[in-house]
């Protein structure tokens, strides 16, 4: 019975985000998973049981780019096929909408592999609908206060969400203090990724790291290197199910050290199901940045081209971390691009959390400081600098004006760094010709 | 002559919120600009500090397990030499949930009244009626007539300063001010110090409490030079000490961007958790 009322909702839900999208509304990443949501809550379960393996990527950061790594791992593998939510939307209704968008006319979904990132609150209130297989959690940072409330919580409703999945394997940042600890007293199989000691005491965690246990489960990287573009390298060692791994040269595109992790959850995960490593690996190197995450879009005017780098800013650790990777660019190029709705948090006090003081350790050719919250951004930096600019630093609040005043003041080839809060990056990529479809 | 402050911020590992750490940035950067020697020291749990040796104390918000924890240690271990401290003149800016813990009782994010340090005459309740409110938003208020005044007659030479502070205030508790305890400023936008948006923030002697993050001070340089001349005129036993006015352009933009953007009628919100 409940099938064949499948038929009308789907298709209700599929004219709604036609229609959305045709009036130019939005792309009907939530309005349809809302209605339908709110109006038969039994829709989601009849769609997700369809799917036979359900995989869920939650945590502060990174959960958008291990999303996208493991399904370039999953996708070369013949006779998978795999559902995936968009981008940041990872609250009930968005993943609602794409199981509704990507269903049939008559309410099915031929898909082997659902991967889903899972906002950290939401989980406790799905996980048991979607019984996963997996669940990894990439690292607990402390993010928007006026969306989030306080991070102690958003660890226990982690917690409550993986007690709700005792079948489920875990797969976990073992540096993360509290992300180490969240299947403590819990019977979940788990599996920790971690970084060389070296590398993991340079990340902001909170609280005293966990050294591995005897016979642990998991992923360790070493001999890390960023190079000059931003490239990563590492080698990846461990045991997985009683499967040894030894990976000695890996590499991501994306910058920094916490795509190293992200890469080391996707292959964790590839593994548990059933991946052979190289294999995994070969999908790694087909493997793009996500959506903003180290993408590069580039404006041509005529003879001049510009490349523009987005490194989606969105708490202190993220802001902190990618400051720390552009200390080794020369003559660095900057934007910062703050704005303060709803999706960036309304309050922008994290940006005295976030080390701009970074900076005064790079070699800054220029920068400019853009967005809703341009001003703010400006004072921030007014402070961390040890030293004034030799040029007043432009502040604009339009971001079509300082795309324009970037590309005048860069030169043929050059790369722009853009730190943009999420609106802002959507905004830039907009600017730049780039829309919401291509994830 | 080279004059000497000694900043302290009480418990910085656990009361650490949300970008509260700024104002110390700010004040940092003031002093060093201004040509004042400044050393900050932190004071954290089971560290004790003796009267007379800072010039004005810096206590932000913290989670619930974190707010209770150093209560007791406050107790035991500080608060004899803080509010020796405080009755001397000495000045304490105490922020959103820092203000609450300053006051007799503060309010637990599960609605628990606890007794708080004490040293200001406020109260924190939970909020009264049955549906829980939360005051959140962008928060600009007029300062208080008379401590704008002597803001204004803290320079050397002329310097307009906004008679405004803008801010973002996130809170459940409603704080009350008791007898002997003023106002800091009064809402345009925004509630401060509880669901009435009569009044933001207190001050007793040179304690003072504000709801306001965002952080505080970068954009309100004139309360940071403010808190800073207090200090120095109670150090240097000096009623007539002048402060240089610094170059605050992109502070002021800031301010003013805030006050424009936020201060109209409207712009705040209580939301209703059930």
């Amino acid at each position: 019975m409940r099938q064949l009322l499948l038929i009308p909702i789907v298709a209700f839900a599929k004219l709604l985000t036609l229609g959305l999208r045709l009036s130019g509304r939005g792309s009907g990443t939530a309005l349809p998973g809302y209605l339908v949501g709110k109006y038969f809550p039994f829709v989601l379960a009849s769609l997700i049981r369809q799917i036979p393996t359900v995989i869920v990527i939650t945590g502060t950061n990174g959960k958008t780019t291990t999303q996208t790594m493991l399904s370039a791992m999953l996708s070369p593998r013949v006779g998978d096929r795999i559902l995936r939510n968009r981008a940041g939307a990872n609250l009930r209704q968005g993943i609602l909408s794409e199981l509704l968008k990507q269903s049939d006319a008559w309410g099915r979904l031929r898909f082997t592999h659902a991967i889903l990132e899972v906002e950290e609150a939401t989980l406790p209130r799905l996980a048991s609908l979607l019984q996963p297989r997996i669940i990894a959690v990439t690292n607990l940072y402390r993010d928007q206060l006026d969306a989030y409330g306080e991070i102690d919580r958003t660890e226990q409703l982690i917690r409550d969400g993986i007690a709700q999945c005792p079948q489920a394997q875990v797969v976990v940042n073992g540096d993360d203090p509290r992300t180490a600890r969240l299947t403590q007293g819990l019977p979940n199989p788990t599996y920790f990724v971690s970084l060389a000691e070296t590398y993991a005491r340079l990340l902001p965690y909170e609280g005293q790291r966990r050294s591995p246990e005897p016979g642990q489960q998991g992923l360790v990287a070493t001999q890390i290197t960023v190079n000059a573009d931003l490239t990563t390298d590492f080698a990846v060692a461990g045991a997985i199910q009683s499967q040894s791994i030894h990976l000695p040269q890996v590499r991501t595109v994306s910058p920094g050290f916490f795509h190293v992790y992200n890469a080391l959850i996707a292959l964790t995960i590839a593994v548990l199901l059933g991946i052979d490593g190289q294999m995994a690996l070969q999908g790694l190197q087909t493997f793009e940045p996500a959506f903003g995450r180290g993408e590069v879009l580039r404006r041509q005017v005529g003879s001049k081209g510009v490349n523009y780098r987005l490194l989606l800013v969105k708490n202190p650790a993220s802001f902190s971390l990618s400051l720390e990777l552009l200390r080794s660019i020369p003559a660095l190029k900057l934007v910062l691009a703050i704005n303060d709705n709803t999706a960036d948090g309304r309050d922008v006090s994290w940006l005295w959390d976030s080390q701009l003081e970074r900076l005064n350790q790079a070699q800054l050719d220029w920068v400019i400081c853009t967005g809703v919250r341009a001003r703010d951004m400006a004072v921030r930096l007014k402070y961390a600098l040890d030293f004034p600019p030799a040029q007043p630093v432009p502040t604009l609040e339009s971001i079509q004006a300082t795309i324009d005043l970037s590309f005048d003041r860069a030169l043929d080839g050059d790369t722009v760094f853009v730190m943009p809060t999420y609106t802002a990056m959507l905004e830039f990529r907009k600017l730049l010709g780039k829309t919401l479809d291509r994830v | 002559m080279t004059y000497h402050l000694t900043l302290t911020h009480l418990y910085p590992d656990h009361l650490n919120l949300y970008g509260d750490s700024g104002n110390l940035i700010v004040l940092k950067r003031r002093c060093q600009w201004m040509g004042i020697d400044c050393t900050v020291r932190s004071l954290t749990m089971g560290e004790v500090i003796q009267p007379g040796e800072t010039d004005l104390y810096f206590m932000g918000g913290g989670q619930d397990t974190d707010q209770v924890a150093v209560v007791d240690d406050f107790h035991a271990l500080k608060a004899a030499a803080i509010a020796t401290d405080t009755e001397a003149g000495v000045v304490f800016l105490g922020v959103c949930g820092g203000y609450q813990l300053m006051g007799h009782t503060f309010l637990m994010g599960n609605g628990q009244e606890t007794p708080g340090l004490g040293i200001i005459n406020v109260h924190t309740r939970a909020p009264g009626s049955a549906l829980q409110q939360r005051c959140i938003g962008n928060l600009v208020a007029t300062l208080e007539p008379a401590i704008y005044a002597e803001m204004v007659r803290l320079y050397s030479t002329p310097k307009t300063i906004p008679p405004t502070l803008v801010g973002f205030e996130n809170h459940s508790g409603q704080t009350l001010l008791g007898p002997g305890v003023q106002p800091l400023a009064k809402p345009i936008a925004g509630f401060g110090n509880n669901a009435s948006g009569d009044y933001e923030g207190a001050r007793y002697r040179n304690v003072f409490g504000s709801y306001m993050h965002g952080s505080l001070l970068p954009k309100n340089p004139h309360f940071a030079d403010y808190l800073l001349g207090l200090a120095l005129r109670r150090k240097y036993n000096d009623p007539t000490l002048r402060l240089p006015g610094l170059n605050d352009l992109e502070e002021l933009a800031a301010h003013h961007y805030a006050v424009d953007r936020y201060g109209g009628q409207g712009s705040h919100q209580i939301s209703h958790r059930s």
